[in-house]
């Protein structure tokens, strides 16, 4: 798939400004603070709906504005579609899609995709499990765009177990045992539902993964990824699964009464990294924690790739500084011109002169986009 | 403190603040209503689905009626108000102890079906199609509301069922969260004295397969049934 057009309105620093993409690799050129990031986060917020960056969509809009939008044109191997997203500082979202206005804006999701890498996923390794969920369900959103209807489900479930725990603080009657009960059946339905599209996702990532980390590291390393689910996996059975998921609950009963809050499901779940056996969150240097992230990245163009049966887009921001030139060759050799790419730096200092002379440099100053650059 | 004899505390956006003050000054200053007016059009404002500008149309079209019209208007809002209350069987809305629907003969006594809310009463008995009797339940189980099975007539469901030899209870609940837990709790308290059954859920009539999305088309594929 390849982005033809953009076009923010009120958009975080964004007045009003159109883009086209005329190359396969675009290299936002500016200083900090110049609205770089800014662009490929509306990007990101067309392809998953979700800004790694903010949760409230007043973020979002310009200050001083009541909306802002984003407009793209996309051109998929059978049509061009266009997005557009409506923000609002103070309401709900609108999606329009091709001219037709979404009732549910998980229609929205499967239209554009892409996988963003940018220097906060460096921290994926040694962050927290929180993350590392985030991470695994966007990837998820991406590929089965259901995920994402099933995974607001179970935080409604769970947002309304854990009101009802609060509730029993007051009143420690066992009378409210039987409205508990019934949630429990709520949140191990969804939550196994998570469970076994997580699993799944993971496992059909994990191999790419790992050859691309063999590749990277020189045949040195193994990498190994295993979901670490808070209630037993082992079987794909969904019966087993709720039963089990049914059985901690009862396990942690006293803990969760004291606590106020659900302490077992998938909202606690990790993924574990491991390289040659050991645990890379713990053993692993700096540079294994970035070859490991390189791979994840890479193996999640490859995975989107063959589900979508087109490449997604690869947004890098202000990550290619942060690897030394192995690993940016690497993945730019991986590239090459299949994945439409969007590149923010601060300085062309590290680019291969080749590299530059194919690609669209647009230079970033305070919200304007400049084509071109000035040698400075 | 040294602060308390200052005029004022220069804190952090008392310029905005007061910019903002400024402007409603303004804005109140002259009345653009006449109280009555403004009175009647604040009133209407607060009716579900009604605007500011909305509220002065409907204000304005009154104005220009009749006497005897508005007088209509407000006596039927008074008598609506006082008139209609729940009916003490079903807890639909009711004129009488209780409603048409209950006392009527015709009605299959042995078959309910329960829904949250008195519009669904509605909404079914447009279809014509079913003979029963309804149970309004008066909202879904959802604590993060404060709402647990006692603050809904379950309770009185389970009597009604048990006492009138009822054969069949039909769910007719919104497929959410809220409403899935709902229809278990209901399902699993009224298991052991009778049949329960819950409507189907699927593709809208005349609706494209493929315009469906996959949720509803999955939900869809689980109720199907057999060729008849």
């Amino acid at each position: 798939m390849y982005l033809k057009t953009l076009e923010l309105r009120h958009f975080r620093n964004y007045t009003a400004q159109g883009v086209e993409f005329t190359a396969p690799k675009t290299i936002l050129l500016g200083d900090n603070a110049q609205g770089k990031s800014n662009l490929l986060e509306s990007v990101e917020l067309l392809a998953t709906l979700k800004s790694h960056r903010t949760s409230r969509d007043r973020d979002l809009v310009q200050e001083d504005e009541t909306s802002g939008s984003i407009s793209a044109t996309v051109q998929r191997d059978l049509a061009t579609l266009d997005l557009s997203l409506i923000l609002r500082s103070g309401g709900r979202r609108t999606a329009i899609r091709s001219g037709e206005k979404l009732r549910r804006q998980m229609d929205f999701l499967g239209a554009l995709n892409a996988v963003q890498f940018s220097s906060l996923d460096l921290d994926l390794v040694r962050g927290g499990p929180g993350e590392r969920r985030t991470w695994l369900d966007t990837l998820l959103m991406q590929l089965e765009p259901v995920y994402a209807h099933i995974l607001g489900q179970y935080h409604q479930a769970l947002k309304q177990r854990n009101a009802l725990l609060r509730q029993n603080e007051a009143q420690t009657a066992p009378t409210d045992r039987a409205q508990l009960a019934l949630w429990d059946a709520q949140l191990a339905a969804l939550g196994t539902r998570v469970m076994r599209r997580r699993s799944r996702g993971l496992a059909r990532l994990a191999p790419i993964a790992q050859d691309w980390h063999h590749a990277i590291s020189g045949h040195t390393e193994t990498l190994t990824l295993h979901y670490a689910p808070n209630v037993p996996l082992e079987d794909d059975d969904p019966t087993i699964i709720q039963a089990a998921f049914l059985d901690k609950i009862q396990q942690r009963a006293i803990a969760e009464l004291h606590q106020h809050t659900s302490l077992v499901g998938p909202h606690r779940d990790d993924i574990e990294f491991t390289i040659n056996d050991t645990p890379a969150r713990q053993y692993g240097s700096q540079g294994q924690q970035r070859t490991l992230v390189l791979a994840l990245k890479l193996a999640e163009l490859n995975l989107i790739e063959s589900v979508i049966g087109e490449p997604p887009l690869l947004l890098l921001d202000d990550v290619l500084a942060e690897l030394d030139l192995n690993r940016q060759n690497q993945l730019l050799d991986a590239i090459q011109d299949r994945f439409q790419t969007l590149i923010t730096t601060t300085h062309l200092g590290s680019f291969d002169a080749q590299w530059l002379d194919a690609s669209q440099i647009l230079t970033v100053k305070a919200g304007q986009l400049l084509s071109g650059f000035t040698h400075a | 403190m040294s602060g308390d004899f200052l005029p004022f505390t220069p804190v952090a956006g008392y310029r905005k603040r007061l910019l903002i003050e400024w402007k409603f000054c303004v804005r109140r200053l002259p009345p653009i209503y006449a109280r009555p007016l403004a009175r009647l059009i604040e009133e209407l404002q607060k009716l579900p689905g009604v605007g500011p500008k909305t509220a002065q149309r409907l204000a304005l079209h009154l104005l220009k009626r009749p006497d005897s019209e508005v007088q209509a208007l407000a006596q039927a809002l008074v008598d609506a108000k006082s008139q209609i209350g729940y009916c003490s069987i079903c807890f639909h809305l009711s004129a009488e102890p209780v409603c048409d629907i209950c006392r009527s003969p015709s009605r299959d006594a042995q078959t309910i079906c329960v829904v949250a809310d008195s519009r669904d009463v509605i909404a079914l008995e447009k279809t014509r199609e079913y003979k029963g009797k309804y149970h309004v339940l008066g909202g879904l189980i959802s604590p993060m509301d404060g709402i647990g099975p006692e603050q809904l007539s379950i309770g009185q469901l389970v009597h009604r069922v048990n006492k009138d030899k009822i054969q069949e209870v039909i769910i007719a609940i919104s497929p959410t969260i809220e409403g899935d837990t709902t229809t278990l709790y209901v399902g699993q308290l009224l298991k052991p004295f009778t049949r329960v059954t819950r409507i189907a859920f699927g593709l809208p009539m005349g609706g494209d397969l493929e315009y469906a999305d996959e949720v509803t088309l999955a939900r869809a594929l689980e109720g199907r049934r057999e060729l008849d």
